[in-house]
């Protein structure tokens, strides 16, 4: 029993993983830009799909840097020739603006690489599992794990003593100051979409070595990650990391005593949360609220 | 009796108090001027009365009844209207639409999914009466939102007067605006105070307005009440020339 | 939050943002427009197959029209951006197929059940949704929108998952000595839709043009301004929420007894925001807007999917375009301002 709830306490925390660097990803361009990415989780399969192009000219290790830096590249283009139109705008745009990109991204996927499912081939030392009784936790989830860790934590310390990140963040709190103090909001903008890509892309490169390639890969993950915002709080980054974990966590312990109902487990996680904090665990009174 | 009553009301926001311990007094069918310079804590203020955010500590009293708990619907349900520095009107639907609106919620129909001939002609009535005593009878088919913005301003508290209001709370009423304008607005605003003797309390930065209008003057600065009484008074007062009338406007 | 609205003081902000034109009238149907389309509506078996159309696709037409005029509800006239619509489009049509498939077979009680399945279930919903804002709303509206997909993907045994809901159809309506065979007979079920279509838009049009409906509109114009005349707006959101899914849910019933199928597709976020560009393409701001959007959309569609495989490409590239360069929608630019 104990190894049954340790094996889905470890799914859980992997996948929450999964959960909180999309949705940190997502969180950053809501919270600048005011703009929810429905094409999220389509740039998540692009980075994917970028490494598998790459992998047989560059190896892993470099195709795990330059995929989402493309990816990131991309997003930065289509912010700068979009996105940025619709700013002014009632938000309905912006959301259909990025839910007609998620169609073309997702279709174009398909179109290149087929609509079924393609490996992406990780290096031997990794695939290796620690032990007998410890199979699941193998040297590539290790890897994963540590690369993701490594990134959410790169980016609080990106937020916390970068130039452009402090900005950002001032930017998340009153964008008029920020550019009354004459700091180039646009490119702040554009830069800030260009990170959040940037995750989805490296979530995507991580995943597809664990779950293969297919162009519908991200759906799985972009309700989950609007869903760790939600019961986070938006607009508290550390709320989103708490809330992605425990949404994670919470999925894989009901595989253990309903499987059927580990996806619908954090829909109603996140409606006790509207019921009872509707600002989200770590959110601020009267943002939205 | 005073209308409407503020006993020490204080506002903090972390460590930065922007209201501090202010208590005055506005009596029923006076018009009290609310001045200052800018930041020194007028409109949070006025949030404070209206119900935006509660008190720190103090107490909000209307009419004789304690307020200081209630929402921000809930105050307004009890007769204190409002209006903004930026013009909150709706700009797509005509003066008389807008006056409609406010009608129709003073009288408890804006839940209505039907509406009986008695009704209507009731609701008609009002409309007509306000949009007379703010003389926009003539302009009641345009959209708002095409209108100058005196007419705009006139059209934002012709909905405030919808309410029947105990109250009127006019946020820099004359902001923005050009001599013209200016005249006609602080004209609507010394018509509902002398001949309909509603209580107004009005901030405001532009002087010939404020002493033309007022019977009484509360000078605010740095969010703590820094002199209060008749318009001779204040303008005699050196502590207020020092901080405010001074100063270029 | 970080949204700038920067306006002069004193002048009004015209929807929030400074300097934004009114766009027109939002319009309520206006005899002429009602008139002409009416008459479109009623002789389309007619002259369709001219065309190249068929009964099966008007029908699609009008249904997914009613769920686009069920969205404009709360979208153009009240303001507030749902994007988990077709949850409830799809709670109605699996209460529908359900109905017929395992407890009976009348077409009305399948009706029935269909839209009090996918209204209640929004009723409900929308208590922990309308004190939120923005887009947060829509976060949210989303997110609950996937938790009937979730269910209906799940609980196979009742609902056929993934693969959907078979092994029922419309049964002929029977009223006493009468019967209409809209089963067998494609047209009379057209008509059979359009009834309906008629019933709802009739009441529709009712609720806009009462004190409600006025509030609303309101509610659309300025929020803020509404509040502090005292209106309950939370309350007024809820209650055109409410209504919105009822709607939605009709138009889900009659999709399930147009295909004699339900599937999870039709409670996918997905068509959430197809929903919504049928809305915005056609014209938000005025009531029949979505139905000329849905007509585009349906026939289009309808047309790439038959020559590509390709055809969400398309689709994706069609809601960039209406973003772009087509945000008032087609009738929003047709609307002249009136002259004063």
């Amino acid at each position: 029993m104990l190894q049954l709830v340790l094996f889905n306490v470890t799914n859980g925390l992997i996948i929450g993983a999964f959960y909180v660097l999309m949705a940190l990803g997502v969180a950053m361009i809501l919270n600048l830009s005011n703009v929810i990415n429905f094409a999220h989780g389509n740039f998540l399969a692009l980075g994917g799909y970028l490494a598998f192009v790459l992998i047989p000219y560059t190896g892993f290790w470099v195709a795990l840097l330059v995929s989402p830096l493309l990816v990131g590249l991309l997003g930065y283009i289509i912010e700068q020739t979009m996105v940025r139109r619709v700013y002014s705008r009632d938000p309905v745009y912006s959301l259909l603006l990025t839910f007609g990109l998620s169609f073309i991204i997702q279709d174009v996927c398909r179109y290149i690489w087929g609509p079924n499912g393609l490996p992406l081939t990780v290096p031997d030392s990794l695939s290796q599992g620690l032990s007998e009784d410890l199979f699941f936790i193998t040297g590539y989830r290790i890897f994963m794990m540590s690369i993701v860790i490594v990134s959410i934590v790169g980016l609080f310390a990106f937020l916390r003593y970068t130039r452009l990140g402090v900005r950002i963040r001032a930017g998340t709190l009153d964008l008029d100051t920020v550019a009354a103090l004459g700091i180039n909001v646009r490119l702040l903008r554009s830069l800030n979409f260009a990170v959040g890509i940037f995750l989805a892309g490296l979530a995507g490169v991580l995943a597809s070595g664990q779950i293969g390639l297919n162009p519908n890969m991200g759906d799985d993950l972009l309700l989950p990650a609007f869903i760790a915002i939600i019961v986070g709080g938006v607009g508290s980054l550390t709320g989103t990391l708490l809330g992605g974990l425990l949404i994670g966590v919470a999925s894989a312990l009901t595989t253990v005593f309903w499987a059927s109902a580990q996806e619908a487990v954090i829909y109603v996680i996140m409606a006790l949360v509207l019921l009872v904090r509707p600002r989200g665990l770590m959110g601020e009174e009267g943002m939205f609220t | 009796m005073s209308m409407l009553e503020a006993r020490h009301t204080t506002k903090a926001f972390g460590s930065l108090i922007a209201v501090n311990d202010i208590s005055l007094s506005v009596a029923p069918g006076e018009l009290r001027a609310i001045i200052g310079p800018n930041g020194a804590g007028k409109t949070t203020f006025f949030n404070l009365i209206t119900g935006f955010f509660p008190p720190t500590s103090g107490e909000i009293i209307l009419d004789g009844r304690n307020i200081t708990r209630l929402s921000a619907t809930q105050r307004v349900k009890l007769g204190m209207a409002r209006t903004f520095q930026i013009t909150e009107i709706f700009p797509e639907l005509t003066v008389h639409e807008n006056v409609r609106i406010g009608v129709e919620a003073a009288s408890g129909y804006s839940l209505h999914m039907w509406s009986s001939r008695a009704d209507a002609t009731r609701v008609r009535a009002g409309i007509d009466e306000i949009l007379t005593l703010t003389n926009l009878t003539t302009k009641a088919d345009r959209l708002v939102g095409e209108l100058s913005h005196g007419d705009q301003r006139a059209a934002e508290i012709a909905m405030a007067l919808a309410l029947k209001p105990r109250v009127l709370l006019l946020d820099e009423p004359t902001a923005g605006m050009g001599e013209q304008e200016t005249y006609q607005v602080a004209g609507l605003i010394r018509r509902l105070h002398k001949n309909s003797n509603y209580t107004i309390v009005l901030i405001e930065h532009d002087m010939r307005v404020v002493f033309n209008l007022a019977d009484r003057i509360t000078v605010l600065t740095e969010g703590t009440m820094l002199a209060d009484g008749t318009p001779q008074e204040i303008a005699a007062n050196p502590a207020v020339q020092a901080a405010y009338l001074g100063t270029a406007e | 939050m970080s949204a700038t609205t920067t306006a002069k003081p004193g002048q009004a902000r015209l929807n929030g943002r400074p300097g934004v034109q009114p766009s027109g009238r939002p319009a309520l149907p206006q005899w002429t427009t009602a008139a002409v389309i009416w008459l479109v509506l009623l002789s389309a078996p007619l002259w369709l197959s001219l065309v190249g159309g068929y009964t099966a696709l008007a029908s699609h037409v009008v249904v997914m029209a009613l769920v686009a005029m069920a969205l404009n509800f709360l979208l153009g006239f009240t303001g507030v951006m749902s994007f988990g619509h077709a949850a409830y489009f799809g709670l109605g049509a699996y209460g529908a197929g359900l109905t017929l498939r395992y407890l009976s077979d009348s077409t009305w009680f399948a009706m029935l059940n269909g839209i009090l399945l996918g209204g209640i279930a929004g009723t409900l919903l929308g208590i922990l949704i309308c004190r939120r804002r923005g887009v947060y709303f829509a976060m949210v509206t989303i997110a609950f929108g996937q938790i009937f997909y979730y269910i209906a993907y799940r609980w196979d045994d009742f609902t056929g998952g993934y693969d959907g809901l078979r092994g029922f159809s419309r049964q002929p309506l029977t009223f006493g000595p009468w019967t209409i065979d809209i089963q067998g007979n494609g047209t009379l079920f057209y008509y059979f839709v359009l009834f309906v279509f008629g019933v709802c838009i009739a009441l529709m049009t009712f609720l806009l043009r009462s004190p409600f409906g006025r509030t609303l509109i309101a509610i659309r114009e300025n929020q803020r301004r509404a509040r502090f005349l005292g209106i309950s707006v939370d309350k007024h959101i809820w209650l055109s929420f409410s209504i919105s899914c009822f709607f939605a849910s009709t138009a889900g019933a009659l999709y399930a007894l147009l295909n004699n199928f339900a599937d999870p597709t039709s409670l996918h976020y997905n068509l959430s925001g197809v929903i919504v560009i049928m809305v915005v393409m056609g014209g938000m701001r005025s009531f029949w807007g979505p139905l000329v959007g849905a007509a585009i959309y349906v026939v289009l569609q309808d047309y790439i999917s038959s020559m590509t495989v390709n055809w969400m490409s398309f689709v994706g590239l069609l809601f960039v375009m209406v973003v772009m360069f087509f945000p008032r929608g087609i009738l929003g630019m047709l609307q002249r301002r009136p002259s004063t």
